[in-house]
């Protein structure tokens, strides 16, 4: 995407979700519901259902939940909006935040002025064994065998500590405080505080993280309501604007990566949405990145241009991601405390970006000084794609 | 009157391969609610099975004659029973070993005594000229019965030569004997191996007689050194005694591992193929017996390192055992690979993984891996390429140790990005508990059983940290 910032065509006029946790009670259908309500009931000046031209349903893992592939007309069903044009995105852990993007795409295209999209993940109907870590056991039989989750990011994180010195209490640094932040999130799967010293005596995981440096697996929804800006103001006085976006892949396999020291498609990502929006990261105010485990972020935080390769523990550990800090990072408690419901999780990021930019976050509210903030997500096999969202609420 | 006939091939190097684990008799006693128990037996870890020794103990023979596996004319395999009890054993591991598919090769099988009926074998195609270099491999890792004596008596061990018209050991006068009695059983229906008859009827009337047959037929002198068939830990020294009380030197090969079934002749006798002499192999089972006697000119290659190759292994409880032997398991279902074994994948996929096989970059020198799945350089973009091995040694990049694996994974397993000695890069599993890795170790890759899907073994590579041996072996270029 070559077209130079700011690209407000599109805005968000509403956002919605479920609280996220472990929602034994609540089919995927019904999650879906409840985070369709709650957008709706979030549209300032109201909106009628029949207003809703397409669908985007961000689903990335079916199977985890025994229904693979239906996503695409199960939603609408789910919702009362049967017959409406709905397609499902996939695009590993970005998949919530590549349906924004396709969603924001098919509004800037002038096709439809008015998209839903909606992000459901149901992450805990099959046992912990039978779930996500059953995909130890998928992919390639051999060079992906026993490649868990953590396995995509804990060799970063052995290598990161080799070359540049950081420490484990650095890595906790990061659950400390997207904890603390998640405490203050009604809608956070965890709202407990916890201490360095609770994440270094935690149960090793997948050496060198422990249990508190990874991400819980929750079961959640959210939705957001995209519009044409032009028409922006038919259902609200203070949109939130895309202002670009990047996506990039890489190779797939571990064995792949250039380095093991960041993410070589976090940084394309974000190179390319930077610069669809005509910003840098200094005109940041906050942003929610893939915090799917404490080495992530970290990783994050320098490919996404925050602070130098290398430092990034250093500049958890002094503060400077916290709410009050230079670089607000993942108010929301981020996926390690507001959880990791694949399909949902980018949405909901944009969620709090939303809240955030219309200062509506609350006790995690942070100080606007630019209006822009960012969203990010990075996965797949090798951590091999990225997306990144760019909003703002300055308009044109 | 049993008169000895004479083979005509030489031993160029051997190779001797011991699995990871050792199981005390004494924990198989009390597991059992019996006080005593005396010696050890190997066992194999998960990951390790009859298939994967052979190839390990084949790699050292190759490594140690510094000959090229593209020189071998053929394998001849003998296995009391292979890991497909039907199906493609010796072409999964004459991949893994990079023979050429056109290479000869034999599977020998259905008792103990197939170790030496690949010896034989071998030695035909070589003296009647058909084949230049044959590689002999025998190996064995049965499942005991429950509650049987064979489970603090049967081990696992492999041991490969390599055979030629002329080098160090010349093999000599063969006699054999065989009775229609059983010895131990396995019925098809059957997943465990049992003993039949009472100990003394197995002893005096099946064992004793058609050893001592074979063994009192050869010319042996009185300087020759022996290797013993002993099933029980017993029978072996009662034989030496009753063949005149001759000089047994498979005694500290059957300590360390127990009874190997098809590898015992050959690896009885792997050690003491560094000093000049006679050598005699005794091979016992399915109701046969052969003797066979080697002439030592000069050191074989390979036979310095065995007593460092058999030694070493982790002890294990009984019930540790009996978990890696699979016949303890948890209930409930296990994680499925995605790819089943009945999946084109694998057809598609398996030589280069089981060879272990990249795809070099004819524009770049990239090596893209594995080749099947990369019609595209990962690095500049081109798509012609040439097929070629990994080099089977290099050096950690990075590594994670997994903790908590849902069945039939067992944790911990070490993932490890390695960068191999030509400059290209894999991940694989590593075959230790990862407390030994670190950023920049020497490692050696071994193949392994990675799973047993659906009932089907799956092989690949894992990565161990480099002994001393291991890198000081003159190795031919891959």
């Amino acid at each position: 995407m070559k077209t130079p910032g700011p690209w407000n065509k599109v805005a968000v006029v509403g956002a919605g979700m479920i609280r996220f946790g472990e929602l034994f009670d609540q089919s995927y259908e019904q999650m879906a519901a409840g985070a369709w309500r709650a957008c709706r009931e979030s549209v300032d000046l109201g909106l009628d259902p029949s207003q809703v031209e397409a669908m985007f349903v961000a689903t990335q893992r079916g199977t985890l939940w025994g229904q693979e592939g239906i996503g695409g007309n199960t939603v609408p069903s789910a919702i009362g909006l049967s017959g409406v044009a709905c397609t499902r995105i996939e695009n590993a852990c970005p998949t919530g935040s590549d349906a924004f993007r396709v969603g924001a795409m098919a509004v800037a295209s002038g096709v439809h002025d008015v998209v839903l999209v909606i992000g459901v993940e149901k992450m805990r109907d099959k046992s912990a064994e039978e779930g996500l870590l059953a995909r130890a056991a998928g992919g390639h039989p051999i060079y992906t065998r026993g490649e868990s989750a953590p396995v995509l990011f804990a060799p970063f994180a052995t290598r990161h500590m080799h070359e540049y010195g950081t420490t484990k209490e650095m890595l906790a640094s990061v659950a400390v405080k997207n904890h603390y932040n998640g405490a203050l999130d009604p809608f956070a799967h965890f709202q407990n505080e916890i201490t360095v010293d609770q994440v270094l005596a935690a149960p090793e995981v997948c050496s060198p993280l422990g249990l508190l440096d990874c991400c819980p697996q929750t079961d959640g929804a959210a939705a957001v309501l995209l519009v044409s800006a032009e028409r922006a103001h038919e259902f609200t006085d203070t949109p939130v604007f895309v202002a670009g976006f990047g996506v990039a892949t890489d190779h797939p396999y571990l064995h792949e990566k250039q380095d093991y020291l960041g993410l070589l498609a976090s940084r394309l990502a974000s190179t390319r949405a930077y610069e669809m929006a005509g910003i840098n990261p200094k005109q940041l105010d906050c942003a929610e990145v893939h915090d799917c485990f404490t080495i992530t972020e970290i990783l994050d935080i320098e490919d996404l241009g925050f602070c130098e390769k290398g430092s990034g523990g250093a500049f958890s550990a002094a503060g400077e991601t916290a709410i009050g800090g230079s670089m607000p990072v993942n108010t929301s408690g981020g996926l390690l405390a507001k959880g990791h419901p694949i399909g949902a999780t980018g949405i909901a990021q944009i969620i709090e970006l939303w809240w955030q930019l219309r200062e509506e976050a609350g006790p995690r509210q942070v100080a606007l000084r630019n209006g822009y903030a960012l969203q990010h997500n990075v996965g797949g096999r090798g951590s091999g794609v990225s997306v990144v969202n760019i909003l703002t609420r300055n308009a044109k | 009157m049993n008169t000895p006939r004479e083979c005509h091939s030489a031993i160029l190097s051997i190779g001797v391969a011991a699995p990871s684990l050792r199981l005390p008799a004494a924990q198989v006693a009390a597991g059992w609610g019996r006080a005593g128990g005396r010696g050890q037996v190997a066992v194999c870890s998960p990951s390790e099975d009859a298939l994967t020794l052979a190839w390990l103990a084949a790699r050292r023979a190759l490594d140690s004659a510094s000959i090229p596996p593209e020189e071998i004319g053929g394998i001849w395999w003998g296995c009391t029973r292979a890991p497909f009890a039907e199906g493609p054993s010796l072409s999964f591991l004459g991949a893994a070993l990079r023979l050429q598919t056109n290479s000869e090769a034999a599977l020998l099988s259905g008792s103990p005594h197939a170790g030496i009926d690949a010896l034989l074998a071998a030695d035909d195609a070589i003296t009647s000229g058909r084949v230049r270099t044959a590689l002999v491999i025998a190996s064995d890792s049965i499942l005991p019965a429950l509650g049987s004596g064979l489970e603090a008596a049967s081990g696992a061990g492999a041991v490969a030569v390599l055979l030629s018209a002329e080098g160090p050991a010349l093999l000599g006068q063969v006699t054999t004997q065989w009775s229609p009695v059983l010895d131990r059983y396995r019925g098809d229906l059957e997943t465990e191996t049992r003993e039949v008859y009472d100990g003394r009827l197995f002893r005096e009337q099946v064992f004793l007689p058609l050893c001592q047959t074979v063994g009192s037929a050869l010319t042996a002198d009185p300087s020759s050194r022996w290797s013993l068939p002993d099933p029980d830990g017993r029978l072996g020294r009662t034989l030496g005694e009753r063949l005149g009380s001759v000089k047994v030197v498979s005694t500290a090969a059957r300590s360390e591992l127990g009874d190997t079934g098809a590898a015992a002749p050959l690896l009885g006798l792997a050690a003491a193929m560094g000093d000049p002499g006679t050598l005699i192999a005794v091979g016992f089972g399915g109701g046969r017996a052969t003797a066979i006697s080697i002439q030592i000119n000069a050191p074989v290659p390979g036979s310095s390192l065995v007593e460092q190759h058999l030694s070493g292994g982790q002890e294990v409880s009984y019930t540790e055992a009996l978990r890696c032997r699979g016949q303890l398991s948890a209930s409930g279902e296990t994680v499925e690979m995605a790819v089943p074994p009945g999946s084109a994948m694998f057809v598609r996929g398996s030589h280069e993984m089981l060879a272990l096989l990249g795809a070099r970059c004819l524009a770049c020198a990239t090596v893209n891996t594995p080749p099947n799945v990369h019609p595209t350089c990962i690095s500049c973009g081109a798509i012609e390429f040439e097929i070629v091995p990994l080099p089977l040694h290099g050096t950690v990049q990075t590594f994670v140790v997994n903790q908590t694996m849902p069945a039939p994974f067992v944790a911990p397993l070490p993932l490890i990005v390695l960068d191999l000695e030509d400059g290209s890069r894999i991940s694989v599993q590593g075959a230790s508990d990862g407390s030994d890795l670190h950023i920049g170790v020497a490692v050696d890759l071994q193949l392994r059983r990675y799973a047993l899907e659906r009932g089907v073994p799956i092989y690949g590579y894992a990565a161990l940290v480099s002994t001393a041996s291991e890198n000081t072996i003159e190795r031919p270029s891959a």
